[in-house]
């Protein structure tokens, strides 16, 4: 295939995962992934290389493209069988997170494979919206290995019946599960038709050349970063159980067109929650790296061809059963961004910005509202200070590299749950101070109309998000439990009990500065 | 005499309906610095001849959008509930591209510095739990008056349960002096972010729009209407006051344009396609003009009724370049106006536009009527550096441009079908003018749309529907947690203001009113808009399962917004038919030129305007007029209908 005609089937592929992320946004049952968008379609090869995906979330893109080639080979779906699964320890991120994958076949050969993967809300476990404060997987909610959800184009209604019995909510998990699988027949019948319009020879020249194409692009951006070794360092504040603080440390090797991180000297793996499952942490490295290529870049497999991972097993980027891994997939990625990002700042000093917020926020609220006579669960996250830019300053409150999800006005809230919102503003001089400012975190206050349990598994309470070339750092993070007209400053990882009237004060991280 | 104007970014266009029937057409270059003169001067070219008087004028404005694009609005203040201060700027909280570090800075349209806190505070079930004060009413307007704002947007919590706090400071404002749009009066509707910016993009083009519809009227007589972003027409009057509904009512004009001819030539079920130099409109009809409450300008989100239009980032004058990896890509950069195409004489880079001259797809002789020359040379030259660096021949390298460009606008039709829950393939491909005539064949194609539409004189489609569009007032309210004899209170409420509204403009009779409601499942956040009518739950679990593939009649849903459209029909539009004629086309040609298709073809050039109805012009075809081309492949052909329309079956 020639130069013309890749953009050509680039199209096409995309086309595949953007009528399936259609389909599953239109048939789903949560606002979560209807509203929020917490969801990603792909498309890969008969070997299971990733050819096109459409991710909303950056932790989806690259574990995603990590995750498929090893569950294929292992479990060898045919036609009509639809695998399920969100173990973390096998190809899945953080159990909310649930895949399925199905194979696609012309005239009795293997043309490839689609999966999607969504965010729902409630798969179990021991806290509301499954985000508890854990020590141990099983806490977390229910776990799925990839299992068949159909086979031979039969649902497997015993393991739908054994979900449905694992968590709060069935019927959304019932619906949302069959828009998934509603969702790759979507893309099954595109992809079908792709290959009867043009071929199958075709297409799979055409997926073999994307791949291509997209390691040269790759190897071009790589390319243009100085070679060297470049070391960077930075810490998590806490793990919820133990006092931190745990550091996550990555050489970065460039070597030409490739580049390797290595994780030595990392942490090993806590009693807590912020364990970071191996893909997770591929796509902490991959979002970075992606970071560096043209904004309209072709992605798949071939784009991280020239990028090696290195992690000791049982480190905290590279977690073993049974460790928690709740506050992974939301913390732990968000700081080893950070990580590669100062180590690859030394390499290309005008490019990388400062520390952003480096978490998510994560606070979920639940308990029983007498007002409304029903229980209720909450979950939100909260944007705060993007790093200062060599060359501009930093925005301020938005989401920041791994995630990048809507709040929920407070006129939705009030008028759905027993809370007011007291302020909800920019957090002034929160952005660390330079040559260029680093953006500003939020302030969200919400009283508590009821009483109820609320988990909050944030960052940077601790230690700051840092500044570059003599930037000063963004401010800390702080969590304050008000009562009374009395402030309670509260840790990192909490559970705490609210009384009606009590308030929560959630101040977050501003971005670091650049240039002194 | 009813005249329709269109103002477009290169040309006014005007329709003149007479007494009799009979239509006039004329067109002057634009003035974007002041729309208005070339508007005037187009009148002066026709008005002497014409002989008639002026009994409605209507006319599309982009007056309020130039305004919000330029950041040439007025200084603006926003006065917003104690807490909430920066909640405008904050907005949903999400970065706008996911992975580019050198994201530019949002230029907001109000300075933090000129925001207002009021104390002040209303919960969902309406009641004060912090009143609003006369000395915080004064407090507030000092502040302003002393920022030195003109114009203010006053959005206070839950002010669409009951705006009264919102009301009281506004009333103060005005007797300042100052212009205000409060946030229910320009969207009654929760969700605070989205209601906010609607307000301030509203205050912050208010005294702009103001100011030139008063210069226009000063020298107009009769009835005179400006175009909304509904697709309906508004007074002046409430175009002053709701400014905001006309910011995206450029497109909107084409495509109630559209929806006349469709109908008229018994396809009422199409995609419209409008390609630009630099972007591309499509829009899905499926016998009525889709319209959606979500959408934005430059980021802000705006929630009044537009006419639904996706926007492509790729025209005429797209860029071809081959990037890192070797692909050849097109756009998303564009050649713009200056210094445009390589073929036009400035510009030395290949464009979309010069691919198409290359494989002798637009006639020199006929472009812009012949008005402006093409330099074919330059052209060539162009693509041919793309194809030496390629090792490709010249014409596989602009046949490549061409497919590389359709294949992202087929990419971008299919999504918006299928969000729609519709398949392309029962659709028409309907091309407005300008380049889109040269890509919709080989677009259709490609999507098995089974035929192309192109309408007679489609450069004043627009003119057309703009003139053709009906007086409509649509209202809303949130209902979150009503009862439905409440909601029906609402419905009457807003029925009353609606006519109320157009009484005021001098709308009385032949008012037809139609009462929707947003229904969702109890829980979700996506709503459905249905009639308000008996079964209408029904009517909701019907549409849920087309539109999302499955329903549950079982299950309890709530009512979020009270809609009601009021219309007021405006006289129709006679479409005149065109001189009949035999199958033979032949009289058409008005020479030939070399043209590619998979190998060069001698291919006759027809004039537009010499076809007849009932001609039969076969493939490989150029057909050409003042504005536009359109191609017709070998193989296939395009027949003329009664009203000049050529409608093309498309082969695969």
């Amino acid at each position: 295939m020639n130069a013309l005609e890749l953009e050509i089937f680039n199209n096409l592929f995309a086309s595949i995962c953007e009528e399936m992320g259609v389909a599953l946004c239109r048939s789903s049952f949560s606002p979560n992934i209807k509203e929020r968008k917490d969801f990603s379609c792909a498309l890969f090869d008969p070997a299971g290389r990733l050819i096109a995906q459409a991710a909303h979330i950056p932790v989806h893109l690259g574990s995603m493209a990590y995750a498929a080639a090893g569950v294929v080979e292992k479990f060898h779906p045919g036609e009509g069988d639809v695998l399920i699964f969100n173990d973390p320890y096998e190809g899945g991120t953080h159990l909310p997170d649930i895949t399925v994958l199905c194979a696609v076949e012309h005239g009795g050969r293997r043309v490839g494979y689609l999966a999607n993967r969504a965010h729902h809300s409630d798969i179990g476990g021991i806290a509301a919206a499954s985000m508890p404060i854990s020590k141990h997987i099983d806490e977390e909610g229910l776990r799925l290995a990839p299992t068949s959800l159909m086979e031979g184009g039969r649902w497997n209604e015993s393991l739908l019946e054994w979900i449905r019995g694992q968590v709060r909510t069935p019927e959304e998990r019932d619906g949302d599960l069959r828009a998934q699988v509603a969702a790759l027949h979507t893309g099954r019948q595109r992809l079908l038709e792709i290959v009867g319009r043009y071929g199958e020879a075709r297409v799979q020249v055409a997926m073999e050349d994307l791949i291509a194409y997209a390691e040269r692009t790759s190897r071009a951006a790589i390319g243009a970063v100085p070679d060297g070794t470049y070391v960077f360092e930075d810490v998590l504040d806490d793990d919820g159980i133990d006092p931190g603080p745990f550091a996550i440390k990555a050489a970065v090797h460039v070597n030409g067109d490739a580049l390797k991180v290595d994780f030595a000297g990392t942490a090993p793996g806590v009693r807590g929650n912020v364990n970071c499952p191996m893909p997770v942490t591929v796509s902490s490295v991959y979002y970075a790296i992606r970071c560096l290529f043209e904004k309209s870049a072709i992605v798949n497999h071939g784009s991280f061809a020239p990028v090696e991972i290195d992690a000791v097993e049982g480190s905290l980027v590279r977690a073993v059963y049974p460790s928690a891994v709740a506050g992974g997939n939301v913390e732990t990625s968000q700081r080893i961004v950070d990580v590669v990002f100062g180590a690859l700042h030394q390499a290309l000093p005008t490019r990388i910005p400062a520390a952003s917020q480096g978490t998510m926020n994560n606070v979920a609220i639940g308990g029983f509202d007498f007002l409304r006579g029903r229980n209720f669960a909450y979950y939100e996250t909260i944007g705060g200070g993007m790093g200062a830019r060599p060359h501009a300053d930093g925005l301020s409150a938005v989401h920041t590299h791994m995630t990048n999800t809507m709040n929920t006005p407070a006129e939705a809230l009030e008028q759905h749950y027993p809370f007011r919102v007291v302020q909800y503003s920019i957090r002034r001089g929160s952005g660390g101070t330079g040559r260029h400012r680093g953006g500003d975190g939020i302030v969200r206050e919400m009283e508590v109309l009821v009483g109820c349990e609320c988990t909050l598994i944030t960052e940077r309470r601790l230690y700051a998000p840092y500044g570059l070339n003599g930037g000063r750092p963004g401010k800390r993070g702080r969590n304050l439990h008000i009562r009374k007209g009395r402030s309670e400053e509260l840790g990192p990882k909490v559970h705490v009990l609210l009384e009606p009237g009590d308030r929560l004060r959630i101040m977050t991280p501003g971005g670091g500065g650049f240039g002194g | 005499m009813r005249i329709g104007v269109d103002v477009g970014g290169t040309f006014t266009d005007f329709v003149f309906v007479l007494a009799d029937g009979a239509l006039r057409y004329h067109k002057v270059p634009s003035t974007p610095s002041d729309p208005s003169s070339a508007i005037l001067r187009g009148l002066g070219d026709m008005l002497p001849s014409l002989c008639e008087d002026v009994e409605a004028l209507v006319h599309g404005s982009t007056v309020a959008t130039n305004a919000v694009l330029e950041r040439k609005g007025a200084r603006t203040g926003l006065a917003v509930t104690r807490g909430f201060g920066d909640a405008f700027f904050i907005g949903r909280q999400i970065r706008p591209s996911l992975y580019d570090l050198d994201v530019p800075l949002p230029v907001p349209l109000v300075a933090p510095a000129d925001v207002v806190e009021v104390q002040e505070r209303r919960t969902p079930a309406g009641a004060g739990t912090d009143a609003l004060t006369d000395a915080e009413i004064a407090r507030v307007v000092g502040v302003l008056r002393e920022r030195g704002v003109d114009s203010v947007a006053v959005s206070l919590l839950f002010s669409y349960v009951d705006p009264i706090h919102e009301e009281r400071l506004a009333g103060a404002l005005r007797e300042a002096g100052f212009s205000v749009s409060t946030s229910a009066e320009v969207v009654r509707e929760y969700r605070e972010y989205e209601r906010t910016s609607t307000a301030v993009v509203n205050a912050y083009v208010a005294p702009v729009m103001d100011a030139y519809l008063r210069r226009l009227q000063e020298s107009l007589t009769g009835d005179f209407r400006i175009m909304q972003s509904n697709g309906g027409s508004m007074a002046p009057g409430e175009a002053r006051r709701l400014p905001v509904h006309t910011i995206l009512s450029g497109p909107a004009g084409g495509v109630a344009g559209a929806s006349k001819i469709g109908h008229l030539a018994g396809h009422p079920r199409f995609i419209t396609f409008d390609m630009g130099g630099t972007s591309c409109d499509v829009a899905l009809h499926d016998h009525r003009v889709s319209v959606t409450s979500e959408s934005s300008v430059e980021g802000l989100p705006l929630r009044v009724p537009v006419v639904d239009i996706h926007t492509v980032g790729a025209g005429g004058g797209s860029l071809a370049r081959l990037d890192a990896g070797g692909a050849l890509v097109v756009g998303p950069q564009s050649a713009g106006a200056d210094p445009g195409p390589a073929c036009y004489g400035r510009g030395e880079l290949p464009t979309v536009t010069d691919a198409n001259v290359v494989l002798g797809r637009l006639s020199e002789k006929h472009f812009l009527g012949g008005r402006m020359q093409l330099h074919a040379d330059r052209a060539r030259r162009a693509v041919g550096t793309l194809a030496d660096a390629m090792g490709a021949s010249l014409e596989d390298v602009a046949a490549g441009i061409v497919r590389v460009v359709n294949s992202g606008m087929e990419r971008a039709i299919r999504v918006i079908s299928v969000e729609r829950g519709h398949d392309v393939r029962d659709f028409s491909l309907l091309c407005f003018g300008g380049a889109g005539g040269l890509h919709a064949v080989d677009l259709a194609a490609g999507l098995e749309m089974p035929r192309v539409f192109v309408p007679g004189s489609p450069g004043t489609l627009s003119a057309l529907g703009v003139l053709g569009a009906d007086v409509i007032k649509d209202l809303s309210r949130t209902v979150l947690g009503l009862s439905l004899d409440a909601i029906e209170e609402v419905l009457a409420a807003l029925e009353r203001e609606g006519r109320q509204v157009l009484a005021r403009e001098g709308f009385s009779r032949d008012v037809r009113v139609e009462r929707m409601v947003d229904l969702r499942y109890a829980g979700q956040s996506y709503e459905i808009t249905v009639y308000y009518s008996s079964g209408f739950e029904n009517q909701f679990h019907d549409s849920h399962q087309r539109v999302f593939g499955h329903c549950n009649r079982e299950a309890p849903t709530e009512m979020v917004n009270a809609r009601v459209r009021l219309v007021v029909p405006t006289p129709s539009v006679e479409i005149p038919e065109i001189a009949p004629g035999g199958e033979d086309a032949a009289g058409a040609i008005a020479g030939t030129q070399a043209c590619w298709f998979a190998g060069w073809h001698d291919t006759p050039i027809y004039e537009r305007d010499l076809l007849r109805a009932g001609n039969v012009v076969q493939g490989p075809a150029i057909v050409a007029e003042f504005t536009s081309t359109t191609l017709i492949a070998p193989g296939m052909s395009g027949r003329v209908d009664g009203h000049g329309n050529i409608l093309v079956e498309v082969k695969r």
